[in-house]
């Protein structure tokens, strides 16, 4: 005896075939809906983020930023021999000093042993990896010893830190001396 | 100390890993991922080999396997979810997948993958579902309803029907765990700039292993939900998953050892950084645990089980042993191949550490609760789908 | 309103005479205050020199240059400005480098030695102890993108938020970004990490948004011993078309990787990995 079914056969696949294929449209509807605009316009990435890129703040400036308000170091500081260290490596970033061409803050300015620190963390012979062509490398104390200065002297009471071999030059011009490896 | 030579200059080891690889980024969610989809591709090939292999043994286990993989399934992007830095941006990988990245796949394939498999449950257990819908009251009425999708028609001609699209889902659903899971494979194999993970195997390891762990995880379950509600095991069908457990996993280790031989034998300058990981950071978890504790053991407990007719009672104390090893020793492949490929920095001079925590957000606690919830889904799938009931128990019930 | 008209004038008066404008301003002619109104992109364009010539009012979204990196590994004396301007740039968290300076030390018996403590943020102060026979040799070697040709991290970005522009600048959508951490497994040179505050990666641009605007690199601008060069290399004159058409010791990182990085190093030794 054939039971009596309120669903034809194939009601139940139909209706999956339905739930599938609008399952797929609304997926496909809802992508162009959430695809970002420029999704696609020069690559796979969305284009607009080029803009955004361009966009990411400038905080470090250029040493001649800075010599735009600081006149009197700028003659200094690009006369010498210190004339490719940045202004910033020692200071901090121009952005700290100057947001939307407004004074911020103040720079951090190095003092007593901590501008030693800062000229060693060059300077010193002890690290070996410091091509001579690059850099002048001394041993402390024998640098003080040789200079026949007090052991317990500070850097810049030789070396002006803006152009270390300002003072230097200027003592030994004095003297009417000349420097050793001075090409002049 | 002896003059190094030539060739080592580049390999000599100062420790020196780059800043940037201090952090393990891939951590424990990563390691759970492969393993739960391994055992959900597994759970289905089991399926499988009864549905389209008709082996017909694995009778017991066919359906329950179906709703075991559906359970791991639904929880496979749990731990995905929790690892991304962005969890809110994960619907980008199907709105703008990149057609270059082995990653971006996964969430059409796992889709694919998840209505396939969805479908062939709705299928094979529809005359089931009709029956216990005509009995059931108040919510669960409408909710066999749904699952029975508004059909009430059980009839021969119907049935017919049903049969030819299951075996066309089952059919399809072969290659497609497959693909599922030799494809996670591949997201690790695919990156060349990790020495532990770049190599072809890797797709195949993957899969194998998922097929053991899938098999190992059916035996457990089965065994365990039979003693506790006091029902008859079929020690055939157990038998049986036995001799494939065994057979897969002869494939499985064969392979793992014959890709750590191949690196070992060929010796390029990769080598030098993986010795330094197998013998160093890895030792312990890899060959001690990994390969001598959970490869080994099992590998001549299952040869022996399978070779020789152990008794009923022999059989069914070794067999949820053996397989808690095996996933166990599945558990630890992941572990050392996720965790143990990041340790090795690309500066191939060091190796960096890694300490899971308990309460951190990808830290242990997280883990656990993601590998129990597919438990408690089981659970939960078990009070609407019978596990063990067939179309031909529907009448006697 | 009246800011407003301030501004206008104010740049009128820019547009005139910029020095004298300036000075007026430091002599306190105009008030100081007033130069707090000029808005920022303004200020930042007049002030800056343009370091790369031909990209500052530049509209288009690629540029016609074909830029390249060179490092100068024989030059360089470690002292981390490069790391320093770096950080400041981007407020880099601490623990994750966009750019860092390795030292190696080679001793007399081929023993590599190499060591990055805080990615030379801090400059290398001190010597290593650790080393048993005498050395032979050492150097620092600089760190940094490699913007290849054919770049892994773009390949593996799930969802197309890493990717290279057409004039060879390899970037990071921060608002696609879903921090995967796919890129950072990919990179063969471990310049990725994940920001632990926008939790998206990250890595070193080349400073993109420096360079369209006519500015140098971050690094290159401060490095003292121009060990970090940057250029064009269509351009015919420029310093990188020059080093990498002469015969010097030039490679790249991992060459075997077939990634071809655009960031050359000049007198890279084989023990740089």
């Amino acid at each position: 005896m054939e039971k009596k079914y309120k669903s034809a056969y194939y009601s139940h696949v139909i209706k999956i075939a339905l739930i599938l294929i609008i399952g797929g449209v609304l997926a496909v509807w809802a992508r162009g809906l959430f695809l970002p605009d420029t999704m696609g316009q020069y690559g796979h990435y969305r284009g607009s983020d080029l803009e955004d890129q361009r966009n990411v703040e400038v905080r470090n400036h250029t040493n001649e930023s800075c010599y735009e308000c600081h006149r009197p170091i700028r003659l200094v500081h690009k006369a010498g021999v210190h004339k490719t260290v940045s202004c910033e490596f020692c200071h901090g970033p121009y952005a700290d000093h100057i947001t939307d061409g407004k004074y911020v803050a103040k720079m951090p300015v190095k003092r007593d042993m901590e501008i030693k620190t800062l000229c060693l963390r060059c300077h010193n012979e002890i690290i070996r990896a410091r091509p001579e062509e690059s850099i002048k490398v001394v041993a402390m104390p024998l640098h003080l010893e040789e200079k026949k200065v007090n052991v317990e002297h500070n850097c810049n009471q030789c070396h002006m830190v803006h152009d270390p071999l300002l003072w230097v030059k200027a003592a030994y011009d004095m003297m009417g001396l000349e420097m050793k490896g001075d090409k002049k | 100390m002896s003059v190094a030579a030539h060739g080592e200059t580049i390999a000599a080891v100062s420790n020196y890993i780059f800043p940037n690889d201090l952090h393990v980024h891939w951590s424990l969610m990563i390691v759970l991922y492969p393993y739960i989809t391994g055992l959900v591709a597994g759970a289905f090939i089991v399926s499988s080999l009864y549905h389209v292999f008709h082996i017909k043994s694995l009778k017991p286990v066919a359906r329950f396997s179906l709703l075991f993989a559906l359970a791991f399934l639904i929880c496979a992007t749990w731990p995905l979810l929790n690892h991304l830095g962005r969890p809110e941006r994960a619907l980008s990988m199907m709105l703008t997948p990149n057609p270059t990245s082995a990653m971006a796949g996964f969430g059409y394939i796992y889709s694919a993958y998840f209505i396939v498999l969805l479908l062939e449950i709705i299928f094979i257990f529809r005359p089931v579902v009709v029956a216990l819908g005509q009995k059931a009251t108040g919510g669960m009425k409408a909710l066999y309803s749904v699952l029975a999708i508004g059909s009430d028609n059980v009839s021969a001609k119907a049935m017919k029907l049903d049969h030819k699209i299951i075996a066309f889902l089952a059919a399809i659903g072969i290659p497609m765990a497959c693909f599922l899971h030799g494809y996670v494979g591949f997201i690790f194999g695919g990156i060349k700039a990790n020495p532990l993970w770049a190599t072809p195997l890797m797709p195949l390891i993957f899969l194998l292993s998922a097929c053991v762990s899938g098999i190992a995880g059916i035996i457990v379950t089965y065994i365990l939900i039979m003693k506790v509600s006091g029902k008859e095991i079929d020690v055939e069908c157990v038998q049986t998953l036995i001799k494939f457990l065994w057979g897969f996993f002869i494939l499985d280790f064969t392979f793992e050892m014959l890709e750590l031989f191949s690196h070992f034998y060929m010796a390029t300058h990769h080598w030098h950084t993986l010795d330094a990981l197998y013998s160093g950071p890895l030792f312990n978890t890899f060959w001690v645990a990994q390969v001598g504790i959970f490869s080994v053991i099992p590998f001549f407990l299952l040869m022996f089980m399978s070779l020789i007719r152990f008794k009923d009672g022999l059989l069914l104390f070794f067999a949820p042993i053996v397989s808690i090893m095996i996933l166990l020793q599945v558990l630890l492949m992941r572990w050392n191949v996720v965790i143990g490929g990041q340790l090795m920095s690309k500066s191939e001079r060091g190796a960096t550490t890694f300490h899971p925590m308990w309460l951190e957000k990808e830290g242990i606690l997280p883990a656990i609760i993601i590998m129990v919830a597919p438990v408690v889904i089981l659970w939960l799938i078990g009070k609407i789908l019978p596990f063990w009931m067939d179309d031909d128990g529907i009448e006697a019930a | 309103m009246k800011e407003i008209v301030d501004i206008v004038d104010i740049k009128k008066e820019i547009k005139k005479d910029r020095r004298a404008f300036i000075k007026n301003v430091l002599s306190g002619t105009i008030a100081g205050s007033l130069l707090m109104v000029i808005p920022a992109g303004a200020a930042l364009d007049q002030r800056l020199p343009e370091q790369l010539p031909g990209m500052r009012g530049n509209d288009s979204p690629f540029t016609e240059k074909k830029f390249a990196f060179i490092v100068d590994v024989t030059a360089c004396i470690g002292c981390g400005s490069c790391c320093v301007a770096d950080k400041n740039e981007y407020n880099v968290p601490d623990g994750n480098y966009r750019t860092w300076v390795e030292r190696y030390i080679i001793d007399d018996h081929d023993e590599v030695f190499v060591d990055s403590p805080n990615g030379g943020l801090d400059g290398y102060t001190k010597p290593r102890k650790d080393i048993p026979n005498p050395v032979r040799d050492t150097f620092f070697v600089p760190k940094l993108c490699n913007m290849c040709e054919k770049p892994s991290c773009v390949q593996v970005c799930p969802v197309g938020a890493t990717y290279k522009t057409e004039d060879g600048f390899i970037l990071v959508d921060k608002k696609r970004c879903v921090g995967c951490g796919y890129c950072i497994q990919a990179c063969p040179y471990s310049v990725r990490f994940l920001n632990p505050v926008s939790r998206t990666a990250e890595k070193c641009t080349w400073c993109y948004h420096r360079v369209r605007e006519g500015l140098l690199p971050a690094c290159v601008n401060v490095c003292p011993t121009h060990a970090r060069k940057f250029g064009d290399l269509n351009d015919k004159k420029s310093e990188v078309y020059k080093i990498l058409r002469e015969p010097h010791v030039i490679s790249v990182l991992k060459p075997d990787m077939g990634n071809q990085p655009a960031l050359h190093y000049l007198g890279l030794r084989r023990e740089v990995v």
